[in-house]
């Protein structure tokens, strides 16, 4: 994609930055999110937020976005300063917000939850469906953003409700428009549509605030970087001024190597080694839902110790009940299905079926010892054993928590995931499925995944590993074998097709064929 | 937990009981009525003397401990049993019914018996929601409360036709054998051995929640089902089978212990709506059973109190309702800031 040096002009134009944050402070409890953060956004720029777990970025856009209030600082939008009282409050201002935990009404379909919060139609009072579909229809041609109007949320994944929730805030059409990491479930085609929809909204003379975690999508499409660690402002630069390993040393203060980012290509021969016996294996399984649809259709599989496994697949095309079928889960309504007793399992919606919010580290790391007769007598838990394991997760996987009697729900993302990855790979189990592991994680917290997977596939331990990824380059990076999930069935990705296009072209294929 | 958040909830009961004072001296004040004179008679009828504590407070308390121990075991697994008084009046009659027919059994073998028959009692009514809405998707709130009614007048029928008293002169059942009786735990007192009952289950109940495996899938459906059963890989529908069976056990002991330690008979209108008060005892307690004690004997004292303010200051008992209205909502104010302001929901 070209980059256009409009960000320079549109500054020097309109010389007042849309939005500019000042010393802005944040405490959540003990826990301090955000200490003095700075950040200036101009209109007619794409201003990418980067930052590791817990560096303040999404309390950064909670305070932009009304939903939080700041305990010192200032606010200015268009010059002048503001309290933000509300989300409705920021709106009005003319900021529009993209979550990262959705905002959608589950029970509600793609097109209601568009028309939510859109002007009233008729007398005030019934919603705008037929404006909002003719405007999301436009929209959606206009972005590649592919959604069902017509499904309720519930139906649809984590991908396609992302996508949702973009249209959702694109259709309001706000002068400031405020992304939280929309890009980890999407497939390399919608990024870049994505990004070019970002490009034309800032020479429409908008600002884009992109809270981002992939580097080089930030090298892509941004024109100005502010880097956050620790609450504090790092880094504030022109993209022109920058480059990889300064936004990394501005992130997490050293340098740091991902198996993902060196380049997959050039490690996964020399990774190998043999691989061991069958620790899972489905043989022609038929996966329905309670509808009779088809899910899983006829898929074969097995998984070897000491390999890792990634199947790839734009969301919905099966890949979900595949890893809830090898995780022991769900049963299959036909074909023969060996996975062993006790498995790991790292969910990919974290906050709903990850982790219990109340519960503390200790009663979460619980979930899934409870079955283990290591850390239970007779009818009781070892809750002491327990809490010394929840402490070595803590230390090892890093989840930065005071300690481990603190709530999961005052975690930020990030240090969820950490404890998510951590309870299952702690024990070592035989299999391990991963499902968008390093979704929303930060460069730091997914390198440190991604060498997990590979360590405990590697180590004497010899795990299997299925790696279930929307993320191409995630996948491509650490298998040793990639396979792609569409349209239910199971598809293997021989030498020749292993590349980016190759395997996006198979991800795509079932649905362009149909479309 | 940490201390500090185990005794938040303490401090927040507290201050929901004094804020609800306040507000209830002022409405006082503005009907009419002297409020300290109420308050004086409320609280001699509920503390001022040995009698009215032993004999009517805490034996107020002893149905809303149960009763407030099923709500809270209900609630913490994520099943809205609404239904304990229904399943009160279930263990009540099944209670009746074997210490009637156990006449002449010795005493360490009836009154255990009456208990259990009251427990599985309570259970078989709360069976009818669970199976509603584990085999067919039936929302729990709605049916408990049915089942409340059909309790209710299943004690009424039964009164007045099948088990009415030998005599036929009162809507009530013979009185229960000597032998099925609770003994009394003070001599001179009224207080029976169903408060030990009570205390004994609030604190096996906590310990099951905090120790057991079993407590540990109760509270973790309750939290939050789609974890628990991704996550814990825990049998949500079995855990959610056990909290209603739990929970409707405990509401049925209520009833038997009421009519074997208090009334020695059933009849119409035995339970004025512990049932329902137990709802508002659970939560001012957060759900957890050590608190329930706490809680429990609070409104016991209220009832207990609102006897005396009704003789003494000659204000109509309902005042008192109101008055367990305001701190229930007191309560839920209080709980909703402290949240804020401890900062529950955190994404950094």
């Amino acid at each position: 994609m070209e980059r256009t040096p409009s960000a320079g002009l549109a500054r020097s134009e309109h010389g007042q930055p849309s939005v500019r944050l000042a010393g802005v402070t944040r405490r959540f409890g003990p826990v301090v999110a955000l200490a003095g953060a700075d950040l200036v956004l101009h209109a007619g720029e794409v201003h990418a937020l980067l930052g590791e777990n817990g560096a303040g970025k999404s309390t950064l856009l909670g305070i932009l976005g009304g939903m939080l209030r700041p305990d010192a600082g200032t606010v200015e939008i268009g010059g002048a300063p503001v309290v933000l009282r509300s989300p409705r409050d920021a709106r009005s201002r003319g900021v529009g917000l993209v979550h990262q935990h959705f905002a959608l009404v589950p029970a509600l379909s793609v097109v209601e939850n568009l028309a939510l919060g859109q002007r009233s139609g008729r007398g005030g009072w019934a919603l705008p469906h037929e404006r909002v579909r003719a405007e999301a229809i436009a929209m959606i041609r206009r972005t590649g953003l592919e959604v069902p109007l017509d499904a309720t949320i519930e139906e649809l994944g984590v991908g396609e409700r992302q996508r949702v929730e973009i249209l959702k805030a694109l259709l309001r059409d706000p002068p400031i428009l405020a992304l939280d990491e929309p890009t980890a479930v999407l497939t390399p085609r919608e990024v870049d549509a994505l990004f070019d929809l970002l490009r034309e909204l800032v020479r429409g003379g908008r600002a884009v605030l992109l809270v981002a975690h992939k580097i080089d999508e930030v090298l892509r499409v941004a024109d100005r970087v502010t880097v956050l660690r620790q609450g504090r402002t790092t880094l504030s630069a022109p993209r022109a001024e920058i480059d990889a390993p300064t936004l990394i040393r501005a992130m997490v203060g050293r340098d740091i190597q991902d198996a993902a980012a060196v380049g997959w290509g050039s490690e996964r021969g020399a990774r190998g080694g043999a691989v061991g016996e069958p620790v899972a294996s489905l043989d022609k399984v038929r996966v329905r839902e309670a509808s009779g649809r088809l899910r899983l259709d006829d898929v074969s599989l097995t998984v070897c110790r000491g390999e890792i496994v990634g199947v790839a697949g734009v969301e919905g095309n099966g890949q979900r009940e595949l890893a809830l079928l090898l995780a022991g889960r769900i049963a299959a309504d036909e074909g023969i299905v060996r996975v062993p007793a006790r498995s790991g399992f790292v969910p990919q919606d974290r906050t709903r079926e990850g982790l219990i919010a109340d519960f503390d580290l200790v009663e979460n790391v619980a979930l899934a010892l409870h079955d283990d007769a290591r850390f239970r007598r007779g009818m009781l838990l070892r809750w002491a054993e327990i809490e010394q394991r929840a402490e070595e997760v803590r230390a090892r996987f890093g989840v930065r928590a005071p300690d481990v009697r603190t709530r999961a729900g005052a975690l930020s993302g990030g240090n969820q995931q950490r404890l998510v990855v951590g309870r299952e790979l702690a024990g070592s189990p035989e299999l391990v499925v991963a499902e968008n592991p390093t979704r929303g994680l930060d460069f730091a917290a997914t390198a440190f995944v991604h060498e997990e997977l590979v360590r405990l596939a590697r180590a004497e331990a010899r795990s299997a590993i299925v790696l279930v990824s929307t993320d191409l380059d995630e996948v491509l990076a650490l298998s040793d074998r990639v396979l792609v999930m569409t349209r239910g069935s199971l598809v293997p990705v021989d030498e020749a097709h292993r590349t980016r296009e190759g395997v996006g072209a198979l991800m795509l294929g079932g649905r362009d064929a149909v479309a | 937990m940490r201390w500090r958040e185990r005794a938040a909830p303490v401090g927040v009961g507290a201050a929901a009981v004094a804020a609800a004072i306040l507000l209830s001296g002022v409405l006082l004040g503005l009907g009419g009525y002297a409020p300290l004179d109420a308050g004086r008679a409320l609280l001699g009828g509920a503390f001022g003397s040995a009698d009215a504590f032993f004999s009517i407070t805490l034996v107020r308390s002893v149905p809303l401990l149960l009763t407030g121990l099923a709500v809270a075991l209900a609630f913490r697994a994520g099943v809205w049993n609404i239904g304990a008084e229904g399943q009160l009046y279930a263990g009540a009659i099944a209670g009746v019914w074997v210490g009637l027919l156990g006449a002449g059994l010795p005493a360490w073998v009836l009154g255990p018996s009456v208990l259990v028959a009251a427990a599985l009692g309570g259970a078989v009514w709360a069976l009818v929601p669970a199976l509603m809405r584990l085999r067919l998707g039936v929302g729990e709130v709605i049916t408990t409360i049915l089942m409340n009614f059909l309790g209710i007048h299943l004690a009424a029928f039964l009164v007045h036709g099948p088990l009415q008293e030998a005599r036929g002169v009162f809507p009530q059942t013979d009185q229960i054998d000597p032998a099925a009786r609770l003994p009394v735990l003070l001599s001179g007192t009224r207080l029976h051995v169903g408060f030990i009952v009570a205390l004994l289950l609030a604190v096996g109940l906590s310990l099951f929640l905090r120790r057991t495996r079993l407590g540990f899938h109760v509270r973790a459906v309750g939290a939050s089902r789609d974890a628990a059963s991704v996550a814990g890989r825990i049998d949500a529908r079995r855990v959610t089978l056990v909290a209603f069976l739990g929970s409707g056990a405990l509401a049925g002991l209520a009833g038997g212990v009421e009519v074997a330690g208090v009334t020695y008979a059933l009849y119409e209108g035995l339970s004025p709506g512990w049932g329902y008060t137990a709802i508002a005892v659970a939560l001012l307690a957060r759900l957890e059973p050590m608190a329930v004690l706490a809680t429990g004997v609070l409104f016991g004292a209220l009832e207990s109190g609102a006897g005396a303010m009704q003789r003494d200051a000659a204000i109509p008992a309902v005042w008192v309702i109101a008055i367990q209205a305001l701190i229930i909502l007191a309560v839920l104010a209080l709980d909703q800031l402290r949240r804020r302001g401890v900062g529950g929901a955190a994404s950094v």
